[in-house]
């Protein structure tokens, strides 16, 4: 059974190779897994996520999904359109398009028609609590319900894998939690894939494996510790509830 | 929302800058209307004004620069009368002048003697008897904005006339012509013995090739004069093709100032809306995908302009034929070629403006453009 997406010996230089951000990174994941991927700032993490998700393409090494070799803009594109999600620390929404269409626009790549995907957008809003503000610009949402509308985006083609970048680095307390409560739910629900890149070890907590980076070297990857868990859960809970 | 929809919302989504745009376009293509309209509408005049008095051909000077400036000799008619399947010529002397200072006029000078007399429309008075020197028929339009009617008198080339008839034509020219015996008009101008042209008629009944025949021996005569049919001799002078050459190379500019202000407004929508086109990358829309979107609202932007333009490039041929130098001369003249045109040069420059920015905009890596917030 092939990995869902492996990264095999990747590495991403910047600056005409003054600057490496990954060196000799390999790493896989299984469909249905929960992976959190931790390190400080500019340890490479975010690097990481875009070559996993085809945002960004590496100097040298393998990206593949479900076991194929993924080249070439158009081939990322149509799993990006069909098989995967992503949600942005800072949203990634267009201000001139409403809440609704912002999803609509994820869907435009697929058949079906403007009512259909209508239809869809507004489910997706109503399960993310957001059906009375679908007709308003993220201008004219909170922080936390902008990140709803990008999770709802993220899942408006049914991915295999959702990926989701520093998903609550813009939020405050509560909604980071609310958020990451979000993301745990769909994965509970639909056995969507979910990989989050954090530096935050509570929101790394709703993932069972934890991938740690630094340097742009993988300097840790495993199961996450039944006591820190607890640690982090309680932290989290703490924090949603305090004022 | 669908993807017809999505380019107006973007388009509408920076109004200052998409309205910029469109009204350069507009002004490029109301340019191009305008100027190629005027052209083709002074030379339609003058070949609609010289048609009007009823000739089949005309005989002017070979390679005459404008009108006005052509010369012939009166005894030429002579020799064209001469000429199997001719039935009439008349010599006809053309200028252009003011009337107190007001109006253009064109003066035309006809013989006594001239077929034209007897096509005249005549609204009022009657036409000049051959003896009378100093009468003259003037077109309606310029008569009623002289306030001159029958027995008034107008000074033309400095010289008094009494307006004996008033006439009745179809063409602005004429409309606005003051037409008066040959030979006075000759002595007031210092062009004793010459015309400007000769009206032509043919023996009936005609059919084109019965015209052809004719011409060519007409033609046969001399060298120094070519003969063409009325509506057709227009086209021939030197001046109008100046002026078609003027006209296509002022809007050929103005066009391609067109397509570069939509390059560099679509360039600079690109360079803005880099992050925006970073989400539609990142959501799965395939570069082709963005770089239709980007060509549609290129498109968009100068169909909307061409419209627009097309509007405003005939109301400036109206203006610009209203004023006090073009007035009575000139009509506006929008033909289907002109629109059609127009139209080729609207639906090339949007998509055309918008290529490379669209190019470019495919160029970045969706983390990259991202990046650009």
């Amino acid at each position: 059974m092939p990995h869902l997406l492996e990264l095999r010996q990747v590495r991403r230089e910047f600056d005409g190779g003054r600057i490496v951000a990954l060196e000799s990174v390999s790493l896989a994941i299984e469909a249905g897994e929960t992976v959190a991927i931790l390190g400080p700032s500019g340890s490479g993490k975010s690097t990481l996520l875009n070559l996993l998700s085809g945002l960004d393409h590496p100097t040298s090494g393998d990206v593949q999904f479900t076991g194929k070799t993924i080249q070439g803009r158009n081939a990322w594109a149509d799993i990006r359109a069909t098989r995967m999600g992503i949600v942005f620390q800072n949203f990634c929404l267009i201000p001139t398009l409403s809440a609704e269409e912002n999803i609509e626009i994820a869907m435009m790549t697929q058949p079906g028609g403007a009512a259909l995907r209508r239809q869809r957008a507004l489910a997706l809003l109503d399960r993310v609590g957001l059906s009375a503000r679908a007709n308003l610009r993220p201008a004219l949402l909170s922080g936390g319900e902008r990140q709803r509308v990008a999770i709802a985006r993220a899942m408006c083609n049914r991915p295999d894998i959702l990926i989701a970048d520093e998903p609550t680095g813009s939020l405050d307390r509560k909604n980071s939690f609310a958020t990451m409560e979000m993301l745990s739910d769909l994965h509970r629900d639909t056995g969507t894939t979910l990989l989050v890149v954090t530096h935050d070890p509570s929101v790394a907590s709703y993932c069972r494996r934890h991938v740690e980076i630094v340097d742009g070297r993988i300097v840790h990857d495993g199961a996450q510790d039944a006591a820190e868990a607890q640690r982090a859960t309680v932290s989290i809970a703490e924090r949603a509830v305090s004022p | 929302m669908n993807l017809a929809t999505l380019p107006f919302r973007n388009l509408a989504g920076q109004p200052v800058r998409s309205g910029l745009t469109i009204l350069g376009v507009a002004v490029a293509i109301a340019g191009f209307i305008a100027l190629t309209g005027l052209t083709e509408g002074a030379q339609h005049s003058f070949a609609s004004g010289i048609d009007e008095p009823g000739g089949d051909l005309v005989a002017t000077q070979r390679n005459g620069y404008s009108l006005l400036s052509g010369s012939l000799p009166e005894a030429l008619g002579k020799k064209l009368a001469a000429v199997e399947g001719v039935d009439a010529i008349s010599g006809l002397l053309l200028n252009i002048t003011t009337a107190a200072d007001q109006a253009n006029v064109v003066i035309s000078g006809w013989p006594p003697d001239s077929f034209m007399w007897g096509n005249l429309h005549l609204t009022s008075g009657r036409v000049p008897k051959p003896s009378e020197t100093s009468g003259a028929v003037l077109g309606e339009t310029i008569a009623e904005a002289l306030g001159k009617k029958v027995g008034d008198t107008i000074e033309l080339q400095f010289q008094p006339y009494t307006i004996v008839g008033i006439a009745a034509f179809e063409t602005i020219l004429n409309e606005n012509i003051a037409i008066v015996p040959l030979a006075g008009l000759q002595e007031s101008l210092g062009r004793e013995g010459t015309v400007t042209l000769f009206q032509i008629r043919l023996k009936r009944p005609l059919d084109p090739e019965g015209v052809d025949v004719v011409r060519d021996r007409i033609a046969a005569i001399s060298d120094d004069f070519s003969v063409s049919t009325t509506s057709d001799f227009a086209g021939n002078l030197r001046f109008f093709r100046l002026m078609q050459a003027i006209a296509s190379s002022v809007s050929a500019i103005v066009l391609a100032t067109a397509v570069l202000g939509i390059a560099n407004t679509m360039l600079m929508a690109v360079n803005e809306r880099t992050f925006e086109l970073g989400i539609l990358a990142s959501v799965g829309w395939r570069p082709k995908r963005i770089v239709g979107l980007i060509m549609v609202e290129g498109f968009l932007i100068s169909a909307i302009g061409g419209v627009i333009g097309v509007g405003l490039g005939v109301l400036l041929m109206y203006l610009a034929s209203w004023t006090r130098l073009s007035a009575g001369l000139i009509e506006p003249y929008l033909t289907t070629t002109l629109g059609i045109e127009a139209l080729i040069a609207v639906l090339l420059a949007g998509p055309l403006g918008a290529l490379y920015p669209a190019w470019r905009a495919t160029r970045l890596l969706p983390a990259e453009a991202l990046r650009r917030t």
